[in-house]
């Protein structure tokens, strides 16, 4: 747990993987250059001192991840998001099963979504039903820019989307996590589209449409959207390493953000290994308004805000009772390992003995 | 900037004929200058030949806005009357390739990607109404500052305001107030190659939605004009933080410690890049 003004946080980083980019799992190009471009992105935003190098960064496992978010404790629990890419990696890059062998390592402290294309039809929704039983999954993270053969990409507002919703709805995978990127190879009618996201937020009001990155680079039409729809919120993955070296512009987006969503749907995440929570998490805490950015947004990143963005609304969302869990922490298998059970046996602790 | 720009060549007049016409090429998704963000890696002259080569801040930034880019830098330079022959070159880019070939062969962005889905018009279309929508904010600002009341604002039409020099006049029901000129001028400059506000009565100031704004929701509006400017300033800090990661903080000559991605054959390369591959590009920073 993270500790601010006295005051304790418990953090639940809603946005990580377990991927594995080394050479021999490369099958496609674009695999090569799918990394590499991660890679940009976080040399970019990572203070030199913490950048990994590139082989580190391909292929990291499953100890040095444990390591990284628990450690320290910097982060307490974590929520894996999955990305395939099985046209790019023999084994996938990042899938749903990969995740899962860590994930069931220590299930106490992991969230384990699954994934979904429409595309897939038939036998994508039995897959579906397979990781729901399988691994009980409480959401799925999709790609709707992602291109498979003749198709450049689909809408989470399609029919055939809507029934893939329908069958989260039935089968009670409720955080429908939205990665809405742009396609990279030409060109794309919706290079500024996160409006699929509308209405199949209003159709099915039962469903929590979680939209990564915040919409950027469309952050004012995400805004919008999530103003009028009580059920989208926004994933800070992206925004949050903005926190790095652009102080200012984080705090613009922030004040955006709680300005038009407000503090209950704004949700912290590393995109580990992206970045890593070791770090970004203090850092993300550090962060400040500018008088002037108060000013204008009438918000504050005070200790109880930062309570709901760094744990309290990802718990909301997966239906984790963080007071269960820091009595569970103070002697489950990573508090053992890193010799935490003392960090979590706190004020809170007292009620349970 | 590089400083290894050849002055093979060069006729410095020229060539800053030429950098105040490239200066004119906007980046599409933050409407600043490209030679302002520091895009141009050389300009080489030859007689009536010109030689332009740039570089954007990630390989992966969208094709569509490569395109622009390169055919708004290939007009601008062939409008300068001793200009006979151009020659636009886009490095380091998944589709560098396709597109400097397409834009200098005059080919059309279809017939350079025959697979794209959509088009370019729609692209800028779009892009151009955003930079109407952020540069109204200042605009209906100065006009409140200078004490004009929302419900006059928003019944403004286009032929009640008149740019005159520094001074920019509103004819508010018979009164002439006076405002300073630049977010006035700008914001009309916008709104023209937004294509809206076209007519002498056209309605001047509109929602995002391009439709009239009802008095009590002018603040709103403005609001969502601030937040359209706060997006295009995160993709700024974006696509500044990749420049710096693969050119290093001095620009391109720092890129000695960055890895070779010119060994990867981009152009073959037809899936998605689904993380945050990005369309951003450089922007102001903090």
């Amino acid at each position: 747990m993270y500790e601010k003004d006295g005051e304790e946080i418990f953090v639940i980083d809603g946005h990580v993987h377990l991927w594995d980019a080394r050479k021999e799992n490369i099958i496609h190009e674009g695999g090569e250059q799918f990394l590499q471009c991660f890679y940009d992105y976080h040399t970019g935003f990572t203070p030199e001192e913490e950048q990994w190098d590139i082989d580190t960064y391909r292929h990291y496992g499953a100890d040095k991840m444990t390591q990284d978010l628990f450690g320290n404790a910097a982060a307490d629990m974590a929520v894996f998001q999955p990305t395939y890419l099985d046209d790019f990696y023999d084994e996938g890059f990042n899938t749903t099963e990969q995740n899962a062998e860590l994930a069931e390592e220590y299930p106490e402290r992991f969230v384990l979504n699954g994934s979904f294309d429409p595309r897939d039809g038939e036998e994508g929704l039995r897959y579906l039903e397979h990781l729901k039983e399988e691994y009980d999954i409480p959401g799925v993270k999709l790609y709707t820019a992602e291109w498979r053969g003749e198709s450049k990409g689909w809408r989470l507002d399609s029919d055939d989307a809507f029934e893939f919703l329908e069958k989260c709805s039935d089968l009670g995978i409720e955080n429908i996590n939205a990665h809405k990127g742009p396609t990279i190879r030409p060109l794309n009618r919706d290079a500024f589209d996160v409006k699929d996201i509308d209405d199949a937020a209003s159709s099915f009001p039962e469903l929590n449409f979680i939209v990564n990155h915040v919409g950027l680079p469309r952050l004012d039409d995400f805004c919008w959207i999530a103003a009028q729809e009580p059920n989208v919120y926004g994933g800070l993955a992206v925004a949050s390493a903005m926190s790095t070296h652009r102080q200012r512009k984080f705090g613009e987006i922030m004040g955006e953000l709680l300005f038009w969503l407000g503090e209950d749907r704004v949700l912290f995440g590393s995109d580990y290994a992206l970045w890593n929570p070791d770090w970004l998490v203090d850092q993300v805490m550090n962060a400040e308004l500018t008088d002037e950015q108060r000013d204008e947004y009438g918000v504050e990143l005070d200790v109880e805000t930062m309570k709901k963005i760094m744990g309290e609304n990802v718990a909301g969302l997966y239906d984790i009772d963080i007071e269960e869990k820091k009595r569970q922490f103070r002697d489950d298998d990573i508090s053992e390992k890193f010799d935490l059970g003392a960090h979590y046996g706190g004020d809170a602790g007292a009620a349970a003995d | 900037m590089s400083g290894s720009r050849s002055d093979a060549g060069g006729d410095p007049t020229g060539r800053a004929a030429v950098r105040d016409r490239l200066d004119r090429v906007e980046d599409p998704e933050l409407a600043r200058s490209i030679v302002d963000l520091d895009y141009i890696d050389s300009i080489d002259i030859d007689g009536g030949r010109v030689e332009v080569r740039f570089t954007l801040p990630t390989a992966w930034c969208s094709p569509a806005f490569a395109w622009m880019m390169a055919t708004d830098a290939r007009d601008e330079v062939e409008a300068l009357d001793w200009v006979r022959e151009s020659r636009i070159e886009l490095c380091d880019h998944m589709h560098g390739e396709e597109i400097t070939t397409g834009v200098n062969a005059g080919d059309s962005f279809g017939e350079t990607f025959p697979d794209a889905d959509g088009d370019v018009a729609a692209v800028r279309a779009a892009i151009a109404d955003k930079a109407r929508v952020s540069r109204q904010r200042e605009a209906v600002q100065a006009l409140l500052d200078a004490g004009v009341d929302p419900e006059q604002i928003v019944s403004l039409v286009r032929a009640d305001l008149t740019v005159a020099g520094d001074e920019a006049h509103v004819d508010v029901g018979g009164l002439s107030v006076v405002v300073d000129a630049a977010p006035v001028a700008d914001y009309l400059d916008r709104v023209e190659t937004s294509g809206h506000v076209t007519e002498s009565d056209d309605t001047l100031f509109l929602t995002p939605e391009a439709e009239p704004i009802p008095a009590d929701e002018l603040d709103v509006v403005q609001k969502r004009s601030r937040l359209a400017t706060v997006n295009m300033g995160g993709q700024g800090a974006v696509c500044d933080a990749l420049h710096r990661a693969r050119h290093g903080p001095e620009g391109l000559s720092g890129s000695e410690s960055t890895p070779d991605r010119s060994t990867v054959d981009r152009s073959a390369y037809d899936g998605d890049v689904g993380e945050f591959t990005s369309t951003w590009t450089l922007g102001d920073d903090d």
